[in-house]
C-alpha cells in the first residue's frame, strides 16, 4: 500500500523522551497508526508488523488503528523509527519533509528494531552500563 | 519540603505553578504539571559519568579529560558543527555562541527541526503576536492550525486559551470558540467548536482561500478547496471576523508540510488582513522548553536566530546551507559538539549516521540516542531541576528556572566555560 | 590603586560652566579627583575637545521587541556587520545592531551611558540580559506604565498614593529607573485594536483618560523622589494635525521639582504636526518650542529623522499598525499582558516625500527654536527616526546654517512652505552642543548626582576625547571636519579605563546597570495588598513570586533608594 507518513509527538512519546532505552520508549514510538480500513485491505489485525520503506530506507513498525487518521496516510511518533524512513532533503529550507514522505506499507513477519540495533544500523555503538 | 511556583522546563509552555516535593535530593511529587511534568521531574535515567567510545565499547572518564578531549577535537576541527540547545539555560547558550566565534563553527538549535520555517516566514512578513495573558484575558476566538495541544502542551488550553478565566472572558468555555485545523482528528479536534479537516499538504490552499474571504472575495472560491466545503470556510472567517479578539496557534503541521515557510507566511498574512477587521494574533507554539531562548541568546550576539556560521569571521546566515541538517547531510562537519538535545532520535537517520563518522561529543544528562553515535559523553545539570538559569517561553517571556535539588554534576553552562576558556588558552599560545 | 593623567584637553563642562579651557584632567580608581601622583599613565589629549561620556536618554537598544527587530531583519544583519576582531566580538546589523554592535559603535562615538527606551516589566529579564551584552554603556531602563491595569484602576480611584505605591513595587522588582508611558491608554486600547484620539478619550474598560494616568503619574513620580521626571510618548504619535494634543499635554505639567524637569517629552518631532492630512501637513514646532520656553518644566527631545532606511519599533502598538497599513512592510505585534504593548516595522525615509521633509525639518526647528539646550537634547529616538551613527551628522546640522542651506536644496520644494527650517540663522555652539549631548541628559535623567554628565571631583571617569581642536575650526563653515570628529574619538574612557581608540575597542567591559528602589512604608506595599495579589495571580500568566528580575541578573547594579514622601 503507497501512503504518506506523518510524524509527530504524543504524550506516551514525551513521557518516555528522556528514556530512550525503555521499553515504555520503544512502545511508543515503534508504532505505526493506521485507519482501520487500511489495516483490513492489507489484511491484518491492529498490533501485527509492517514494514515502511521510503526513498531514505526502511523499518519494521507496530500497527495501531486510529479512526482519526485519513485512508493513504500513517501516523508515526517522532523518533528514531520515524527517522529511519525520512529522507534528509530539506529543499534548502533546513527542514525535512517529517509531514510528508511518501511510503510503501507491507505486512511482514520480521521483528521491531531496538532503539539501540537502530542506531548501530547507521554506525553506532551502543552503550551497555 | 515543597517547593512551590516551579517552572517546568519541558515544552515552550513554561508553566510556573508547580508545586514540587522533594526529599533529600530527590523529587518525588509533582502537583499542577501534566503528564510530561511529572515524567521530566521525577524521571531517573541520568548517565552517572563522562563515558569516551574505545575500540571494543565504552570507558568512564574524569571531567578534567572530558573536558580537555572536547577542547582538543574542537580545535583541530576545519568546520565544526556545535548543534541543539533547546533544553539548556540562555546561560550555557551564551557560552556556546561564544565558542562557536572563537573557532569558526557553524551553531545552530533545534528550530531547525521545529519552527524553522516559521522563522523564516517572519522575517519575510513579520508576527503580529502578543504574549499569552493577553489571549486568556482577551480571546473569545482561538484556533489551533496544524498543532495538536493535547499531546504536545497538554496544559496550553488550561492556562492559556480553551479551559482558562481571563479577565474579560469569566466563562471560559461559554465565552470562548475553539476552531482546529488539521488533516487528522485528534483529541484537541474533539475539544474543538468547529473542526476543519483539511487534505494532506494543502494547507495553503485553505489559508489563501480565508483571506479571499477576509477581503470580500469569496466569490471566487469552488465548492470545496482541498476536502473543505466552502460552506465552513465562509462560516470559519465570519466567526474570526465577528471576533472581539482572535488568537491563532499553529504548530508543525504548517512547517513541516509541503509548503513549510510558505504556509506559515500564508497564515500569518491572513492575521494581518484579519487584523483591518478586528484584533487577531498568531503565534507559534514552541516545542522544547527554551528553544525560543536559544533563538534570543543568537540573535543578541550574532544577529540571527539560529544556523549561524562563523567560519568567515562574521555572523553568516543562509537556511538551506548553514542549516544542521544540511551540513550533516552533505557530510561537511569534520566535528560535532551536541548540547542539550537528540539528532539521533529526532534528525532523518543519514544525517544522524555522519555524528557517528567524525569526533562528537555529546553534552547531556540523559543516555539518548545520540550517546551511540558519539565518541564522549559529558553528562551535567538538568536546567530547571539541579541548575537554575533563564529561559524564554513560546510568547517570549523571560522566566527563570528554579533549582530544586543539589547534584554532583556540573552546570553545562561551567563545562562550556572550562571548553571556551580553554580553547582560548591553546589559541593564544 | 589606577591613575591616569589626561593632559592638554579642551574641556568643556557645562554642569562646571567651563567652557574650551585647556586643562589637565586627573583620574583615580575610575573617578574624577584633584590630582595624581608622577607614576600616573598619560594620554596626551594635544588640546583636543574633550568631553563627559556621551548619555543617550532614550535609545531602542536592548530587550524583546528590539530583539524582535533583529531577528526578523536578517537582510539589516548583514548590511551592518563586521568580524571578529581583537577584543571585540563579530556584530551585526546597521540599523538595528547586535548588542556588541551597539557598544562597540556608541563607544567609538564616545558614549558611556544609555538609557533603555522602553522595557515591559514581564519581560525585564530580558533587556537585562542583553544590558549586560551591552558592555562598554552603564545602563538604565525605562519602565512602561503606560497600560498597566493597576495603574489605571489607582487612576479611576483617583489614588495618587496607590499608583505610586504600584510603581515602587514594579520599579525594585524589575530593577527599573524610570516612568515610561507610551500613548499612555492607547496600548490597552490596542489589546483589542483599538486607540484613542485625544488625552481626555476614555480608554475602554477602564475608563480613564490618558490625561488622568499622565497626571497622576507625574504626581506619583514626585512622591517617590524618583531621579528622572516622568518619560512620555505622546498619543497622537504621527498623527497630522497631533500638535494640539501635545500642547494640551503640556499644559497639564506642574513645576514640582527644583532639580529637573517634571516631564520629559520624547521625540517630540513625532508630536509637532499641523494640518489635517498627509496632504496638509506642516510644521507645528514654532508652537512647541514657544511651550516649552515658558515652561522650565518640560525638558524634550529632538526625535530628529534622517534620510534612509531605519526600523520604527516603540510601545505604541496601534502606531506601528497604521504605518503597516500605510506602507505594506513586514509588521510585528507585541501585546504584553496587564502592561503594554509594541510594534515594529521597518520604514524608508525619503526626500521624495514632502512628508519626510517635513519631519526631518521639524527635529531641527525644534532644537534652534528652544532657546535653553538643556530643554531640547539631540536624539532621534534610535532607531525610528535614525540609527544613533547619524548623531555627528545631527551636530553638523544645528552648528551650521550652510549645511542645512546645502541639504535644503536637494529636499521636496514643497518643504519652505511648510516649515521655517530655511529661515532660522542660529548655529549652535560648541557648549550647548556639549548640553545637548550629555550635561543636558545628566539633569534631565537625575544621574549628575551619581557623577555623569560632568567633570566634578568625585565624578565618574567617562571621557571622550574628539580629534578637533575646537579653536582652529569653524563649525558654520567646517561642518565636515565637525561630523567627522565626532564619528570617532581619540580616547573614549570609562571609569578611568581606556575603551576605545580611534574606533577600536580595546578591552573587555563591565558596565553597570542604574535602577531604583523607592521605599515605601509597609502598610502600603502592595505587596501585602491582598488585593493586588490576588489580581495578578489570576490575570498574569506568571506568578508573582517568579516576576521580580533576580540580583544575579545585574551583576554589577546600582541601587539608588528614594525615600518616598507617602
Amino acid at each position: 500500500m503507497r501512503a504518506v507518513l506523518n510524524t509527530g509527538r504524543t504524550i506516551s512519546q514525551g513521557i518516555a523522551v528522556e528514556h530512550k532505552g525503555s521499553p515504555a520508549y520503544q512502545a511508543a514510538v515503534s508504532v505505526c497508526h493506521m485507519n482501520p480500513v487500511d489495516l483490513m485491505d492489507l489484511g491484518i489485525e491492529e498490533g501485527a508488523q509492517v514494514v515502511l520503506t521510503s526513498r531514505a530506507g526502511s523499518v519494521v513498525l507496530t500497527t495501531r488503528a486510529a479512526e482519526g487518521i485519513n485512508r493513504g496516510e500513517v501516523f508515526v511518533p517522532l523518533g528514531p523509527y520515524a527517522n529511519h524512513i525520512i529522507s534528509a532533503e530539506t529543499h534548502a529550507t533546513g527542514m525535512p519533509d517529517f509531514k510528508a514522505e511518501p511510503v510503501d506499507v507491507v505486512p511482514t513477519d520480521e521483528p521491531v528494531r531496538t532503539v539501540w540495533e537502530l542506531m548501530e544500523s547507521i554506525g553506532g555503538v551502543r552503550y551497555d552500563h | 519540603m515543597i517547593i512551590k511556583d516551579v517552572v517546568c522546563p519541558f515544552c515552550g509552555c513554561l508553566c510556573d505553578d508547580l508545586d514540587v516535593e522533594v526529599d533529600g535530593q530527590k523529587i518525588i511529587k509533582v502537583q499542577n504539571g501534566c503528564a510530561l511534568a511529572e515524567a521530566t521531574l521525577t524521571g531517573n535515567n541520568r548517565l552517572p559519568a563522562p563515558i569516551r567510545r574505545t575500540a571494543t565499547g565504552w570507558e568512564e572518564i574524569s571531567y578534567d579529560d572530558a573536558i580537555r578531549e572536547t577542547a582538543d577535537i574542537l580545535l583541530a576541527a576545519d568546520r565544526p558543527l556545535l548543534y541543539g540547545w533547546s533544553s539548556t539555560h540562555g546561560e550555557a547558550q551564551s557560552i556556546g555562541v561564544y565558542i562557536a566565534e572563537l573557532i569558526g563553527a557553524v551553531i545552530d538549535n533545534t528550530s531547525v527541526v521545529c519552527h524553522g520555517p516559521s522563522i523564516l516566514a517572519i522575517q519575510e512578513v513579520g508576527h503580529p503576536g502578543c504574549t499569552l495573558g493577553q489571549v486568556k484575558n482577551r480571546a473569545d476566538v482561538v484556533v489551533y492550525w496544524g498543532c495538536n495541544p493535547t499531546e504536545a502542551h497538554p496544559r496550553h488550553m488550561s492556562r492559556y486559551t480553551t479551559f482558562a478565566t481571563g479577565f474579560f472572558v469569566p466563562e471560559a468555555q461559554k465565552d470562548r470558540t475553539v476552531i482546529v485545523v488539521d488533516t487528522r482528528r485528534t483529541e484537541s479536534a474533539e475539544i474543538a467548536d468547529e473542526f476543519i479537516r483539511i487534505e494532506r499538504g494543502r494547507d495553503y490552499e485553505v489559508l489563501s482561500a480565508l483571506r479571499a474571504i477576509v477581503r470580500g472575495k469569496g466569490s471566487i472560491l469552488p465548492r470545496e478547496i482541498a476536502g473543505v466545503a466552502r460552506e465552513q470556510l465562509f462560516r470559519v472567517a465570519e466567526i474570526c471576523m465577528k471576533a472581539k479578539f482572535g488568537a491563532i496557534f499553529f504548530g508543525l503541521g504548517l512547517t513541516m508540510s509541503n509548503g513549510k515557510y510558505k504556509n506559515v507566511r500564508n497564515a500569518i498574512e491572513l492575521t494581518d488582513e484579519l487584523n483591518r477587521h478586528t484584533k487577531f494574533t498568531i503565534s507559534p507554539l514552541r516545542g522544547h522548553g527554551n528553544v525560543y531562548g536559544s533563538n534570543e541568546v543568537f540573535t543578541w550576539i550574532t544577529g540571527y536566530p539560529y544556523a549561524v556560521d562563523f567560519a568567515r569571521g562574521i555572523a553568516f546566515y543562509n537556511p538551506g546551507e548553514t542549516t544542521a541538517v544540511d551540513i550533516l547531510r552533505r557530510g561537511e562537519c569534520d566535528a560535532a559538539l551536541i548540547v542539550a538535545s537528540d539528532p539521533g532520535a529526532h534528525f532523518p537517520h543519514a544525517a544522524a549516521a555522519h555524528l557517528a563518522k567524525i569526533p562528537t561529543i555529546l553534552i547531556d544528562p540523559h543516555h539518548t540516542a545520540t550517546t551511540p553515535l558519539c565518541r564522549l559523553q559529558i553528562p551535567c545539570t538538568m536546567a530547571g531541576i539541579d541548575a537554575e538559569g533563564t529561559a524564554y517561553r513560546m510568547d517570549g517571556v523571560p522566566i527563570r528556572y528554579k533549582k530544586l535539588i543539589e547534584s554532583s554534576y556540573p552546570d553545562d553552562a561551567d563545562l562550556l566555560k572550562r571548553i571556551h576558556d580553554r580553547i582560548r588558552e591553546v589559541q593564544g599560545a | 590603586m589606577t591613575e591616569l593623567l589626561v593632559k592638554n584637553a579642551c574641556v568643556i563642562d557645562p554642569h562646571n560652566r567651563i567652557s574650551m579651557e585647556i586643562m589637565d584632567i586627573p583620574v583615580r580608581d575610575g573617578r574624577i579627583v584633584e590630582s595624581v601622583s608622577a607614576g600616573a599613565d598619560i594620554i596626551d589629549a594635544k588640546g583636543c575637545l574633550t568631553l563627559p561620556g556621551g548619555i543617550d536618554s532614550h535609545s531602542h537598544v536592548c530587550g524583546t521587541k528590539v530583539n524582535f527587530g533583529r531577528y526578523m531583519s536578517p537582510e539589516d544583519m548583514r548590511a551592518g556587520r563586521t568580524a571578529r576582531r581583537g577584543k571585540m566580538h563579530v556584530t551585526s546589523g546597521y540599523y538595528v545592531p547586535t548588542t556588541y554592535g551597539n557598544s562597540y559603535r556608541y563607544s567609538a562615538m564616545g558614549y558611556t551611558t544609555v538609557l533603555e527606551g522602553a522595557m515591559a516589566p514581564l519581560e525585564a529579564r530580558h533587556t537585562h540580559e542583553e544590558f549586560t551584552a551591552t558592555p562598554h554603556q552603564d545602563m538604565l531602563a525605562n519602565t512602561l506604565f503606560d497600560g498597566n491595569w493597576a495603574i489605571m484602576e489607582a487612576v479611576r480611584a483617583k489614588d495618587v498614593k496607590k499608583a505610586a505605591a504600584i510603581v515602587a513595587w514594579t520599579l525594585s522588582a524589575v530593577k527599573g529607573y524610570s516612568i515610561k508611558l507610551t500613548n499612555p491608554g492607547g496600548t490597552e486600547a490596542w489589546g483589542w485594536g483599538e486607540d484613542v484620539s485625544s488625552i481626555h478619550d476614555a480608554v475602554p474598560n477602564f475608563n480613564v483618560t490618558p490625561a488622568e494616568i499622565i497626571t497622576t503619574m507625574i504626581a506619583a513620580n514626585e512622591l517617590l523622589h524618583l531621579p528622572h521626571s516622568v518619560h512620555l510618548h505622546c498619543n497622537n504619535l504621527g498623527k497630522p494635525g497631533n500638535y494640539r494634543t501635545t500642547l494640551e499635554t503640556f499644559d497639564l505639567v506642574p513645576d514640582k521639582n527644583n532639580g529637573r524637569q517634571t516631564l520629559y517629552a520624547t521625540h517630540v518631532q513625532f508630536h509637532a504636526y499641523g494640518g489635517t492630512t498627509w496632504r496638509d501637513i506642516s510644521s507645528k514646532a514654532e508652537e512647541i518650542a514657544r511651550a516649552v520656553n515658558a515652561k522650565p518644566q518640560i525638558v524634550m527631545d529632538m526625535g530628529q529623522i534622517m534620510f534612509g532606511r531605519t526600523m520604527t519599533m516603540t510601545a505604541d502598538g496601534p502606531m506601528e499598525f497604521n504605518l503597516y497599513c500605510l506602507h505594506h512592510n513586514k509588521w510585528s505585534n507585541h501585546d504584553v499582558e496587564l502592561e503594554t504593548g509594541a510594534g515594529i516595522i521597518p520604514v524608508l525615509y525619503s526626500k521624495k516625500s514632502l512628508v519626510n521633509c517635513v519631519m526631518w525639518a521639524i527635529g531641527l526647528e525644534l532644537a534652534l527654536l528652544t532657546k535653553n539646550p538643556f530643554q531640547c537634547l539631540l536624539e532621534t529616538d534610535n532607531p525610528n527616526g535614525a540609527p544613533f551613527v547619524k548623531y555627528p551628522e545631527i551636530i553638523g546640522l544645528l552648528m551650521s546654517k550652510r549645511y542645512r542651506d546645502e541639504e535644503c536644496a536637494t529636499l521636496h520644494d514643497g518643504t519652505e512652505q511648510r516649515t521655517a527650517i530655511c529661515a532660522l540663522d542660529r548655529e549652535m555652539d560648541w557648549n550647548e552642543i556639549a548640553i545637548m549631548t550629555r550635561a543636558g541628559q545628566a539633569k534631565a535623567l537625575g544621574i549628575a548626582a551619581q557623577g555623569k554628565g560632568h567633570f566634578s571631583n568625585g565624578a565618574e571617569a567617562d571621557i571622550a576625547i574628539y580629534p578637533i581642536r575646537c579653536r582652529d575650526v569653524d563649525p558654520a563653515t567646517e561642518y565636515r571636519k565637525v561630523i567627522e570628529a565626532f564619528r570617532k574619538t581619540m580616547y573614549t574612557i570609562k571609569r578611568g579605563r581606556v575603551v576605545a581608540r580611534e574606533g577600536d575597542i580595546i578591552v573587555e567591559g563591565a558596565n553597570s546597570t542604574f535602577w531604583v528602589n523607592p521605599v515605601v512604608p509597609d502598610d502600603l506595599n502592595v505587596a501585602n495588598d491582598p488585593e493586588f495579589v490576588k489580581k495578578f495571580e489570576e490575570y498574569y500568566t506568571v506568578r508573582m513570586g517568579n516576576y521580580p528580575v533576580q540580583d544575579v541578573y545585574l551583576p554589577r547594579g546600582k541601587c539608588i533608594r528614594t525615600e518616598a514622601a507617602l
